[in-house]
């Protein structure tokens, strides 16, 4: 249940913020060959969209394995080191994301007194997708964890 | 110090970390080594992939994929056939054909592989050509793609540098129909000697029905060039353009789009881009510590100090670039590579247009290089033999890309002649 919504919250947030991003570079495009001057906001705005689709993505992107690897020595492993791979390779890669997403939260705390250029938000907001990217990476690597952990039960 | 860097990246690789995991590791031991506060990870992040051009790396990832959905690879084929199946070794010279019309599309070799290769090996097999044969020339065919505009190394590159993105689309341009050309010709020779078959002519009616099915994908490639060429969009811009015409024609002229499959499609889209984005954040760490550490200006100094002679620093940089691109992806050798080794070039007078047509050929050929080039791993996997046997009938294609790149390497106007015409 927590994880059907997880994964539908990541889907809805890269669909909008692509639907955004698509809309306000178009806008941008429209206003430019339109006697209507062009928002000046218009290229923040499409950044804000850009940086929150990646953001939203990169934590389905983890689920669905999208990240490339080199299988090349790998796959010259014996058997017994692959499996002690396999549950360390995600195990780390946590630690990485964990320690993102942690440092994520005080980057988020160092731009709320910040404004932007022109739209005048905070900046805490633009940066809160790298909590997003971290904490959703971290999320799908760590029911990956549990999920190796649990196979390798007797 | 830097060794906690190098050392943990490269184990990473080994170890089967995803490239990006890998280089995020390596950087955090360095940082955690080194008593540097940790907030410096999400900063640099944001701060890599918060660049405009890198907009446009989505959009074009997924006009690409909508374009595909209306089954365009198919059509592209189709008509490459009608118009070069009458030549001997006629389905080779189309594998080749349709790459080339493809790279507008497509932008990235591995993509390209996958989708030209699932259709085209088989369709190869049935008619008699062999199968190693078959898969090589797909992956070598697939090289094509990343250096004919639009392509998304250039934009990765340019990121790097800060040059043009219109001005690299371009200057892609002339390498990679010497590229493609080079393969056709080479594909004509082997099936020559090999006697493998031929169709028969189609007729010009069979030949304008099948272009003006490709005709609107085509134009897409037209538009995105005109449009950052021409200086009326920006490489954002025509990416976004490009999707909406994508979305346009996939719905009302292929009919093949809707709601659902449109959801489908961004999604996968930006999963690919999302990957590509958090290595590029990785990468701007990473080559953040490497600049404290002064470790591009030590390389460029050791290259440098070996010799000062441009030619020999090319050669060099090639030999480094063909065996990093034959382990690692492209963009991730890239980034990681591209800002150091760009230094070293301007040095000897190299220029930066120049150098970044070289190192992306370099980092592609290197994708069908044996032992371990990617496209081979995926063509021989489609075509269920060896990777020994596809590389061994890849070595004539090999041996052309390599040709092809000393010309680009030695010929700069090669790579500077459409940007100085169109641009300048």
């Amino acid at each position: 249940m927590f994880n059907k919504m997880i994964g539908r919250i990541l889907k809805i947030g890269t669909l909008l913020s692509t639907w955004g991003l698509i809309f306000t570079v178009l806008l941008q495009i429209i206003c430019r060959f339109t006697p209507f001057n062009t928002p000046h906001w218009t290229e923040e705005a499409s950044r804000i969209f850009f940086i929150y689709a990646m953001s939203f993505a990169s934590g389905l992107a983890m689920k669905n394995e999208f990240y490339v690897h080199l299988d090349m020595f790998y796959n010259r492993l014996p058997e017994r080191i692959k499996k002690i791979l396999n549950i360390t390779v995600p195990t780390m890669s946590l630690i990485l994301f964990v320690v993102m997403a942690i440092y994520a939260i005080k980057f988020v705390i160092l731009g709320i007194p910040e404004k932007s250029p022109s739209m005048g938000f905070n900046m805490g907001i633009a940066f809160f997708g790298m909590f997003i990217m971290s904490a959703s990476i971290s999320y799908y690597l760590l029911r990956k964890v549990m999920k190796i952990i649990k196979n390798t039960r007797p | 110090m830097i060794w906690i860097l190098v050392i943990v990246f490269i184990l990473g690789l080994i170890l089967r970390f995803p490239i990006a995991f890998a280089l995020g590791l390596a950087c955090l031991s360095y940082l955690v080594v080194k008593g540097v506060p940790l907030i410096i990870v999400p900063m640099k992040m944001y701060s890599g992939i918060d660049v405009f051009v890198l907009l446009s790396v989505p959009g074009f990832i997924l006009a690409g994929n909508l374009m595909n959905q209306g089954g365009l690879t198919e059509k592209i084929i189709k008509f490459c056939n009608h118009l070069l199946g009458h030549i001997r070794g006629g389905l080779s010279l189309v594998n080749i054909g349709a790459s080339m019309l493809f790279a507008g599309i497509s932008g990235t070799a591995i993509s390209d592989t996958a989708s030209m290769g699932s259709i085209m090996i088989p369709a190869m097999k049935k008619e008699g050509y062999d199968t190693d044969f078959s898969c090589a020339v797909t992956a070598a065919s697939s090289t094509i793609g990343p250096i004919i505009p639009p392509s998304v190394p250039m934009i990765i590159a340019a990121t790097l540098s800060g040059l043009s993105v219109g001005k690299l689309f371009l200057a892609g341009a002339l390498p990679g129909l010497l590229l493609g050309v080079g393969l056709l010709f080479t594909a004509y020779f082997i099936s020559k000697r090999k006697k493998y078959p031929k169709h028969k002519r189609s007729s010009l009616r069979d030949v304008a029905n099948s272009f003006v099915d490709t005709f609107w994908s085509l134009l897409m490639t037209f538009i995105i060039l005109y449009g950052i060429v021409g200086g009326i969009f920006t490489p954002t811009e025509a990416s976004i353009i490009a999707v909406v015409y994508a979305l346009i024609i996939g719905k009302f002229v292929y009919k093949k789009l809707n709601l659902k499959n449109t959801q489908v499609i961004i999604l996968d889209s930006m999963k690919t881009s999302a990957s590509l984005m958090v290595l590029v954040g990785f990468a701007n760490l990473f080559g953040y510590i490497l600049i404290t550490e002064q470790i591009p200006q030590s390389i460029s100094n050791e290259i440098l100090g070996f010799s000062d002679n441009k030619y020999v620093v090319l050669l060099l940089i090639n030999l480094l670039l063909i065996v990093v691109g034959t382990f690692m992806e492209t963009i991730a050798a890239l980034l990681i590579l591209f800002p150091i080794l760009l230094k070293v070039a301007l040095a000897v007078d190299v220029d930066p247009i120049h150098f970044a047509v070289i190192a992306v050929l370099n980092l592609i050929i290197g994708l069908t290089t044996p032992p371990v080039g990617v496209c081979l791993f995926v063509a021989s996997s489609i075509g269920k033999i060896s990777i020994g046997e596809v590389s061994k009938a890849g070595l004539p294609f090999l041996l052309v890309s390599f040709l092809v790149l000393i010309l680009v390497t030695l010929f700069p106007w090669l790579s500077l002649a459409l940007p100085n015409l169109v641009i300048d």
